[in-house]
C-alpha cells in the first residue's frame, strides 16, 4: 500500500470529491425539496387562505360554514404597515397577525405558542434571526407598547422577512383582555382546513359562489404557495441533482479505469495466487479490501466536507423560505449515500479483478493485456494522424483515443461539467441583470419622480431627458377567476416609449379598447390574441378589452396587463392617486445629474428582484460553491485521465525515456492526451450549454418569459481558457511523476 | 579510442537482508565496430551492467563515459539527451508501440525534442536495408516476433547512435528469428555494440565475449587483453 500511496490518493481524492458532490446535493436538493412539506406538516398550514377586506367576523364565519368538507377555520385580523422597534431596529411596515381561536397555521421553533395574557408576541423566525431577537427579549409594536417575546414562528404560507414585512403574531385573546371583548371583531383572513383536500378545487368553486358581499377576495391554496416558493429553489436544486449525477458518473468512470490499470499492472500476482490455487472469489476480496481501505475515509472526509459546505447556507435560505431545517431527518439519506459512495468504488475494484481472474492463469503470469486495445489501425486511421510532425502530441491523442469507451466517457464527462460551469455563469449574469437592470423587465426609463402629470413639459425641458409621461399602476382580480390577480399598468399614448417587453405573439396595442397581456396571465387565464380580458378594478368597476397582444414580462411573474391609461382611469381615477413619473433618458446622460434635477422624490426604476436580494445572495453563494466544485471536479478528471494513461502505458512512456525523451517530450505525449479530451469536451459543453441546458433551464425557472440563459463570448472563452489551465495544470504535474519514476521500474511493469 | 568505458562499476540490488552486490568493481571498454557479448546466468547481472552502461540506472561507484562524457555526473536532462544522441536499445520483449504502425516505431525517437535532422529518410533506409518495408505499415500485433525485433533494431538505430546495447535480443524469438536478429547486430556498421545474452549462439558472433560472475567480468578489458 505505501507503494502506491500517490496513486491511492489520487483514486481517494476522486472518491473524497464524489461523495462531497453527492453529500452537497442531498444536502441541498433534501432540504430544499422537503423543506416545504416538513414546514406544512409542522405548521399545520390550512389548504387554503383567504383574504379579503375587513369584515365582522360572525359575516365571515357564516361564509364559512356554509361550506362543504370544512376541518377547521380560524379568523385573524391582519394588520399591515405597524412600526416594530428594538432598540437599534426599526421597520415601519410590520405585518401584526391578531390571530383568534383554532390552529394558527405557524410552527413554533423555540419558545411557546401565545396564550391568552396581555403582553406575549410571537415572532417569526426569519425576523429574530435578521434582528437578533431571543425568546424572552421584548419588542416595541405600535399601539401595543413594549411586547415580550414568548415564542418564535415559521410558517411557509410566505417567505421570511427580509424578503416579506416583518410579521409579528398576537392573540386576540390578550387583545380582549387589555382593550376589552369585542361582540363581533373586525378580521380580513380567514384559514381554511379541509377533511379531504382531494375536495380543494370544489370547495373553492363554492367559497367563490357563497362570497358575496366579501369585498376584495383573493385566495390563496397550499399548492399555490408552494408554486411560489418552488420557482426560488427548483432551479438550485435542479442544478445540484443534475451535477451529483456529473460527479457521479466522473468518479465511476475514473474509478473504474482506475480499477482495470490496477489489476492490468497485477495481473502476474493475480497469475501466480491463481496457479497455486487461490479462487476468483478470493482474489476479488482482496481487491475490494483494498479499495474498501481508500474509500471509506476517503467517502467519510468528503460526505462530511460537502455537508459542511452545503449545510449553512441551506438552512439560511430555509429560514428566508420561512422552511425549517431537516436536522436529523437527514440522517438515513446521508448514511445510504455514504454506503454508495463507498460501494462504488469497491465494486469498480473487484469486478475487473473477479474478470480478470477468470482468465487462464498461463495468460496471466505473461502479463497479457485485459483486453486488447482496438485503437485505429493503420488504414483505418485519420490521415492527420499520419501528419509527420505531428509526432508525440498525435502520439498521446491516440494513446487516449485507444481506450475509446473512456475517451468517450471522459470527454462526455468534462463536457458536462463545462456546460454547466457555463450555465452557472449564464444564470449569475441573468441574476447580476434581474438585480440590477431595469431593461430586464422591458423598462426603458430609468429614473421615476413623484410628480403630478403636469410636471411632464418641465421635465422634459431637464438636460439628459428624452421623454416623460405619468405611469399608472394598480392592482386588479379577473372578473371571473377572483383569486387572479393582475398588475395593471398604463401609460397616455405610447406605451413601448417607456416599457417594452419582447411581443410573444399578437401585436401592439392600439386604441382605447385594447390591451397587451404578460404571458403568465395569459397561461392562467388562457388569453391569446383576440380573447376579452375582463377585470374588476378596487373601484368596483369592471374594464372589459380585447387582447392585441402577449408579452413576456418578467414582472409580477408575467401576470401584468398594459391598458390604455384613458381606459384605465375613466373605470378607476385612484389609479392617479399616485403620483408618478416614468423618465426615459437619452443615450450616455449623467442619471446623477437628471435625479438632483428632478428633486427628492427622483428614484431609480424597480428591477426584477426588488426585495428578493437577500434571497439571489444565498442563491448565488450556493452557486458559487458548486461552481467551485464543478470545476474541481473537471480538474480531477483530467489530472486522472492522464495520471491513467500513463499508468497503462508505463511501459510507453518508459521506452521513449530510454530513447532519450525527457520531461518535455512527456508533457508533449501528455498535451495529446489532453487534447483529446479537453477539444470535444469544450465543443461539447459549449453546445450543450447552449442548446439544451440554458433553454431548459429558462422554461424551467420562468416558463411566462423568455430568460436569456446563453453564456455570452467573454463567458465561454473563460470557462475554455480555464479547461485549457486545468489541462495544462494536470499534464505538468503527471509528467513531473512520470519522469520521477525509474525508467528500468517502468519498463518492468512491476 | 573507446567510445564506451567503464571503470570499477559498483552496483548492490535489494535491501536488507536481502542485499547483494551484484557488481562488484566491473571494468569494460568497447571501440567503434566492435560486438562485445556478456554472458551470464539469470540474476548475474547481465542486464543491469547494459541499464548502467546505457545511462537508464546509476552506480554506487565508478565511472562511465560514453562517448567522451562522463554519464555517471549527468543530471537527468542532460543524460536523456545523452541517450537520444548517443544509445540506441534492443529489448527482449521488443517493447514496440501498439498504437503505431512499424514505420512509426521505427521513427518515434526521431520525432523526440533534440534528435538529430533526417530521422524520416534514415527510418526509411534503415526499413529498406533490414528488409521490413513489406510490413512497416503493419501494427505490431500483426508481426512475426522476428519481424518485431528488427524494427526494433531500426528503432534503436534511426538516430545513428555511437553504440547499440541489446538486451537478450533473441531470448523471445525462435531459433531461425534469433538467427537474423544477431546477423544484424553483428553488421551494425562502425558502432559499438553490446549485447547480454545466455545464449552462446548469439555470443558467437561478437568479437569479446566476456562472462559476467558473482559480479565481475571473467574476461579482460580490450587494453589488457
Amino acid at each position: 500500500m505505501r507503494v502506491r500511496r500517490r496513486r491511492s490518493l489520487l483514486t481517494g481524492l476522486g472518491i473524497a470529491l464524489a461523495a462531497a458532490m453527492l453529500m452537497a446535493a442531498l444536502v441541498v436538493s433534501d432540504s430544499l425539496g422537503f423543506g416545504f412539506d416538513r414546514a406544512a406538516k409542522a405548521a399545520h398550514l390550512p389548504d387554503i387562505i383567504v383574504r379579503f377586506n375587513p369584515e365582522a367576523s360572525s359575516r365571515v364565519e357564516q361564509r364559512i360554514t356554509a361550506l362543504p368538507d370544512i376541518a377547521a377555520y380560524s379568523l385573524r385580523q391582519e394588520v399591515t404597515s405597524v412600526s416594530l422597534q428594538t432598540a437599534d431596529q426599526f421597520a415601519g411596515n410590520g405585518d401584526v397577525e391578531v390571530v383568534g381561536a383554532g390552529p394558527h397555521g405557524y410552527a413554533i421553533v423555540a419558545g411557546r405558542d401565545l396564550s391568552s395574557r396581555p403582553g406575549e408576541l410571537v415572532v417569526e423566525k426569519g425576523l429574530a434571526d435578521a434582528w437578533g431577537l431571543k425568546v424572552g427579549g421584548t419588542l416595541d409594536v405600535n399601539g401595543l407598547g413594549p411586547q415580550r417575546i414568548v415564542g418564535l414562528s415559521e410558517s411557509p404560507d410566505n417567505v421570511s422577512y427580509p424578503l416579506a414585512v416583518p410579521r409579528v403574531y398576537v392573540s386576540a385573546a390578550a387583545l380582549d383582555a387589555r382593550f376589552g371583548a369585542q361582540p363581533n371583531p373586525q378580521v380580513n383572513l380567514a384559514e381554511i382546513w379541509l377533511r379531504d383536500p382531494r375536495n380543494l378545487n370544489e370547495v373553492l368553486a363554492q367559497a367563490r359562489a357563497t362570497s358575496y358581499g366579501l369585498q376584495g377576495l383573493r385566495f390563496v391554496t397550499r399548492a399555490g404557495v408552494r408554486v411560489l416558493l418552488d420557482q426560488a429553489a427548483g432551479i438550485v436544486i435542479d442544478l445540484l441533482v443534475a451535477l451529483s449525477l456529473i460527479a457521479l458518473a466522473t468518479a465511476g468512470v475514473m474509478l473504474a479505469a482506475s480499477a482495470r490499470a490496477e489489476v492490468q499492472r497485477r495481473l502476474r500476482a493475480i497469475g501466480v495466487r491463481r496457479a497455486v490455487g487461490a479462487s476468483r472469489g478470493h482474489l476479488a476480496l482482496v481487491q475490494a479490501l483494498e479499495a474498501l481501505f481508500v474509500a471509506a475515509p476517503a467517502a467519510t472526509l468528503g460526505a462530511i466536507g460537502g455537508v459542511l459546505a452545503t449545510y449553512g447556507p441551506t438552512t439560511r435560505l430555509l429560514v428566508l423560505l420561512n422552511e425549517p431545517a431537516p436536522g436529523s431527518a437527514l440522517a438515513p439519506a446521508l448514511i445510504l449515500t455514504w454506503l454508495a459512495a463507498v460501494a462504488i468504488p469497491v465494486l469498480a475494484a473487484a469486478w475487473p479483478a473477479w474478470r480478470a481472474a477468470g482468465r487462464p492463469p498461463v495468460a496471466l503470469l505473461r502479463g497479457a493485456e485485459l483486453g486488447r486495445s482496438r485503437g485505429s489501425s493503420g488504414p483505418d486511421r485519420p490521415s492527420w494522424l499520419h501528419a509527420p510532425r505531428a509526432g508525440l502530441t498525435t502520439l498521446g491523442v491516440r494513446l487516449a483515443a485507444a481506450r475509446r469507451t473512456r475517451l468517450v466517457a471522459t470527454a462526455a464527462t468534462l463536457g458536462f461539467s463545462t456546460a454547466f460551469v457555463l450555465l452557472m455563469l449564464a444564470l449569475a449574469s441573468a441574476l447580476n441583470s434581474l438585480e440590477t437592470d431595469p431593461g430586464a423587465l422591458g423598462k426603458r426609463y430609468q429614473l421615476t419622480a413623484n410628480l403630478p402629470p403636469s410636471a411632464v413639459k418641465h421635465v422634459e425641458t431637464i438636460p439628459g431627458v428624452q421623454a416623460a409621461a405619468p405611469r399608472y399602476e394598480t392592482e386588479a382580480v379577473d372578473s371571473f377567476s377572483l383569486g387572479e390577480t393582475i398588475d395593471v399598468i398604463a401609460y397616455p399614448g405610447d406605451h413601448t416609449i417607456f416599457e417594452a417587453p419582447p411581443l410573444v405573439s399578437g401585436r401592439r396595442l392600439r386604441g382605447e379598447h385594447e390591451a397587451e397581456v404578460g404571458l403568465g396571465l395569459s397561461q392562467a387565464l388562457g388569453l391569446t390574441p383576440g380573447a376579452t380580458l375582463a377585470i374588476q378594478l378596487d373601484s368596483g368597476v369592471e374594464l372589459r378589452l380585447r387582447v392585441a397582444g402577449v408579452v413576456s414580462s418578467l414582472q409580477d411573474d408575467g401576470r401584468v396587463a398594459y391598458v390604455p391609461a384613458g381606459a384605465l382611469l375613466a373605470a378607476d381615477p385612484s389609479a392617479a392617486d399616485e403620483e408618478l413619473l416614468a423618465v426615459r433618458l437619452r443615450p450616455g446622460a449623467n442619471a446623477s445629474a437628471v435625479s438632483a434635477a428632478l428633486g427628492p422624490s427622483a428614484a431609480s426604476a424597480s428591477t426584477a428582484i426588488g426585495r428578493g436580494v437577500p434571497l439571489v445572495s444565498v442563491l448565488r453563494s450556493i452557486l458559487r460553491a458548486v461552481a467551485i466544485v464543478d470545476g474541481l471536479v473537471c480538474l480531477y478528471a483530467l489530472i486522472q485521465a492522464c495520471a491513467l494513461t500513463v499508468q497503462e502505458r508505463r511501459r510507453t512512456v518508459s521506452v521513449l525515456r530510454a530513447f532519450g525523451a525527457g520531461g518535455s517530450a512527456v508533457r508533449r505525449l501528455l498535451t495529446g492526451a489532453v487534447v483529446a479530451l479537453v477539444v470535444p469536451a469544450a465543443i461539447l459543453g459549449v453546445a450543450l450549454e447552449r442548446l439544451v441546458l440554458g433553454p431548459a433551464l429558462s422554461r424551467l425557472a420562468a416558463s411566462y418569459v423568455t430568460l436569456s440563459l446563453g453564456a455570452s463570448g467573454v463567458e465561454i472563452a473563460v470557462v475554455v481558457a480555464g479547461l485549457v489551465l486545468a489541462g495544462a495544470v494536470a499534464v505538468v504535474w503527471v509528467a513531473r511523476q512520470a519522469t520521477r519514476e525509474s525508467v528500468i521500474a517502468g519498463m518492468g511493469g512491476s | 579510442m573507446p567510445v564506451l568505458e567503464a571503470r570499477d562499476i559498483v552496483k548492490t540490488v535489494g535491501v536488507g537482508r536481502a542485499e547483494r552486490r551484484i557488481l562488484d568493481g566491473v571494468s569494460l571498454d568497447v571501440e567503434a565496430g566492435e560486438v562485445v557479448a556478456v554472458l551470464g546466468r539469470s540474476g548475474s547481472g547481465k542486464s543491469t551492467l547494459l541499464h548502467l552502461l546505457g545511462g537508464l540506472d546509476h552506480p554506487e561507484a565508478g565511472q562511465i563515459l560514453l562517448a567522451g562524457q562522463d554519464i555517471t555526473r549527468q543530471r537527468p536532462r542532460a543524460l536523456a539527451k545523452t541517450r537520444l544522441r548517443h544509445v540506441g536499445f534492443v529489448f527482449q520483449a521488443f517493447h514496440l508501440i501498439e498504437e503505431l504502425s512499424g514505420e512509426e516505431n521505427v521513427l518515434l525517437p526521431a520525432r523526440l525534442p533534440g534528435a538529430l535532422r533526417g530521422g524520416e529518410q534514415r527510418a526509411r533506409r534503415l526499413i529498406g536495408e533490414l528488409g521490413l518495408s513489406e510490413i512497416a505499415g503493419r501494427r505490431p500485433h500483426e508481426l512475426s516476433g522476428g519481424e518485431q525485433q528488427r524494427l526494433a533494431i531500426a528503432r534503436a538505430m534511426v538516430n545513428d547512435p555511437e553504440v547499440v546495447l541489446a538486451d537478450e535480443p533473441t531470448g523471445n524469438l525462435d531459433q531461425e528469428n534469433g538467427a537474423t536478429v544477431v546477423a544484424l547486430l553483428r553488421n551494425l556498421r562502425r558502432r559499438a555494440v553490446v549485447i547480454v545474452t545466455h545464449e552462446p549462439e548469439a555470443a558467437a558472433i561478437a568479437d569479446r565475449v566476456l562472462h559476467l560472475h558473482d559480479g565481475r567480468l571473467a574476461g579482460r578489458p580490450r587494453e589488457l587483453a
